[in-house]
């Protein structure tokens, strides 16, 4: 496909979307006008108590207090999955050694460890970053380790005919090739550490954003609950975004020329 | 590349030597099968090996073991008089064309120079050299995706010549160009083997081809080899007149006869006890 297809395809994607949030908006307000008034503000209602939350301050410190929460999490998640789960791929003993406790730990509800996290680390920032990076770890290094075990046996051997070490087969072969998995585990991981972000703020001491959808959804004010919904669903569509475009920064070799 | 090729061995002793080796896998089944069966082998420097044979009989299991590649369970093998290792001394063309999808055509070249004392600057031009004797210079920058299926084939066949290796090891490099391609191909191959002359082991499908190319035909069968060929025409041989001449006829029909009968004849073959006349009968009645 030449490039002109390719960015008149992008501005058709683009103008879609906007006619799909119009699309959604439309829904919305037809629910509100339908459903009893109380539980489904309108959208000019959820426009203004937005203007308001705003002009009070407090949807920027709550925005804050969670994306803090959620990037040391994740952050961390990140700078230990990453390592440990090319480690994990480059020593097969470790790999072998390993793996089962890390999908034994993915599969149990991380919310089962709340409780036993409050009693270590309290209810504060320590506890609340702990249960993002228990939720974001998993799927990153399960997906990483995944990576580097599908490395294409042929091109190891290929680079093995040219001589080259098993350090260099490692770092041009196998990693390059697992970066797609490894995006796959980011995506993963940033989605759930989201969701752990709010389920910590509403287990622990309640702040954030998932304190105020707690404080709203509690006292019925329908319309600032829409607002933190709203927000949280931005930060995920920025997070997931940002993600996508650095993979296909990194996957510039599959496209047409 | 042939310089330095008699360096640390005695005179007269052959750069590649297998003897008595044997080589098993085990399916996924656990069932084993042996891909050479105490097979013994000697080339000689400057040579043009074809080696041909039936699927499975072993020939790309003869390569691999040949430059280090895979270890035998038996027997010994001995390149350039010690046991072989991977590395920049063979240069090795595989069926598939392994090229790194992440990496242009000429940094996938450069990818298997990493291992010669090379500046940088010297394995992009070596790269564009031999890109360019392939036909292929424009397309440096593109990815592997972008090219086609036998633009690959090309560029692999130039990262086993850039190497400039005392032994290329070429397992069907051409197998997937068109005719005229091919021939060009084979042309530019035999300019550089009479230049460097290196070993070269080259599978191939094609008796034609054998004939064309190489001065001695090794034809394998069940992990041995069944017959040792010289090949005694006259070079160049791209001329009609070669191939028209009563050696090169008889050569090529005794060759496509033995193969044949190995196809319909081996237990192990894929079309054991299949006979393609009576088949044709049928099909014509
Ligand atoms: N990695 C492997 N694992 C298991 N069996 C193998 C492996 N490589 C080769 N074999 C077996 O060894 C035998 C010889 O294989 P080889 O690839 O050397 O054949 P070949 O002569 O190159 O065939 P073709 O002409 O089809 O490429 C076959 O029976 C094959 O099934
Ligand atoms: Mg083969």
């Amino acid at each position: 496909m030449d490039s002109r297809a390719l960015s008149e395809r992008t501005w058709l994607v683009a103008l879609a979307r906007v006619g799909f949030v119009g699309l959604l908006l439309l829904l919305w307000w037809i629910a509100s006008l339908s459903v009893s008034r109380n539980l489904i503000p309108a959208p000019s209602e959820t426009w203004a108590a937005a203007q308001r939350l705003f002009a009070e301050g407090r949807l920027q410190s709550a925005l804050l207090e969670s994306l803090t929460i959620y990037g040391s999490g994740y952050g961390l998640a990140i700078l230990v999955a990453i390592p440990l789960g090319l480690l994990m791929g480059a020593v097969r003993l470790l790999g072998r050694v390993l793996d089962i406790f890390v999908y034994a730990l993915s599969a149990t509800p991380r919310v089962a460890f709340i409780p036993l996290i409050i009693v270590l680390l309290g209810l504060g920032f320590e506890a609340k970053t702990f249960i993002v990076f228990l939720g974001a770890v998993m799927p990153i290094i399960i997906n990483t380790y995944a990576g580097v075990l599908q490395a294409d046996e042929e091109l190891v051997e290929m680079a093995r005919s040219t001589g080259a070490g098993r350090f260099r087969i490692f770092a041009r072969i196998v990693l390059p090739g697992a970066m797609p998995y490894v995006i796959v585990g980011l995506r993963l991981g940033a989605t759930i550490g989201l969701i752990n972000t709010v389920v910590a703020e509403l287990y622990t001491a309640v702040a954030g954003l998932g304190g105020l959808l707690s404080i709203y959804g509690n006292t019925f004010r329908m319309a600032e609950y829409f607002v933190v919904v709203l927000t949280l669903a931005a930060i995920g569509v920025v997070v997931t975004e940002l993600l996508r475009l650095v993979e296909s920064r990194l996957a510039r070799w599959k496209k047409d020329l | 590349m042939a310089q330095g090729a008699t360096q640390g061995r005695e005179p007269g002793t052959p750069r590649l030597s297998l003897q008595g080796v044997t080589k098993r896998f085990t399916r996924p089944g656990g069932e084993q099968s042996v891909a050479l069966n105490n097979i013994s082998l000697a080339c000689e420097d400057r040579t043009f090996v074809a080696i041909v044979g039936p699927s499975g009989c072993g020939k790309t299991t003869l390569l691999r073991v040949a430059n280090g590649l895979i270890r035998p369970e038996e027997g010994q093998v001995r390149l350039g008089g010690k046991a072989p290792r991977p590395g920049p001394e063979a240069g090795f063309v595989f069926q598939s064309f392994r090229l790194i999808p992440w990496l242009t055509v000429r940094r996938n070249i450069e990818f298997a120079l990493e291992e010669l004392p090379l500046s940088a600057a010297e394995r992009k031009e070596r790269a564009l050299h031999y890109l360019d004797l392939v036909g292929l210079a424009r397309v440096e920058g593109s990815y592997p995706a972008q090219l086609s299926g036998g633009m690959r084939q090309r560029v692999a066949l130039a990262r086993a010549l850039a190497v400039e290796p005392m032994i290329l090891l070429m397992d069907e490099p051409f197998a997937s160009l068109d005719a005229q391609t091919r021939e060009l191909m084979q042309m530019e191959l035999m300019a550089i083997w009479q230049r460097n002359r290196a070993l070269v082991l080259f599978v191939t499908h094609s008796v034609d081809e054998a004939l064309v190319l190489a001065d001695r035909v090794v034809l394998m069968g069940g992990g041995q080899v069944l017959d040792d060929i010289e090949v005694p025409l006259p070079r160049p041989r791209f001329g009609e007149e070669v191939r028209a001449s009563a050696a090169f006829l008889e050569l090529r029909a005794y060759l496509w006869g033995r193969i044949r009968d190995l196809v319909l004849s081996d237990p192990a073959s894929d079309f054991y006890g299949r006979d393609p006349a009576a088949a044709q009968k049928e099909a014509s009645a």
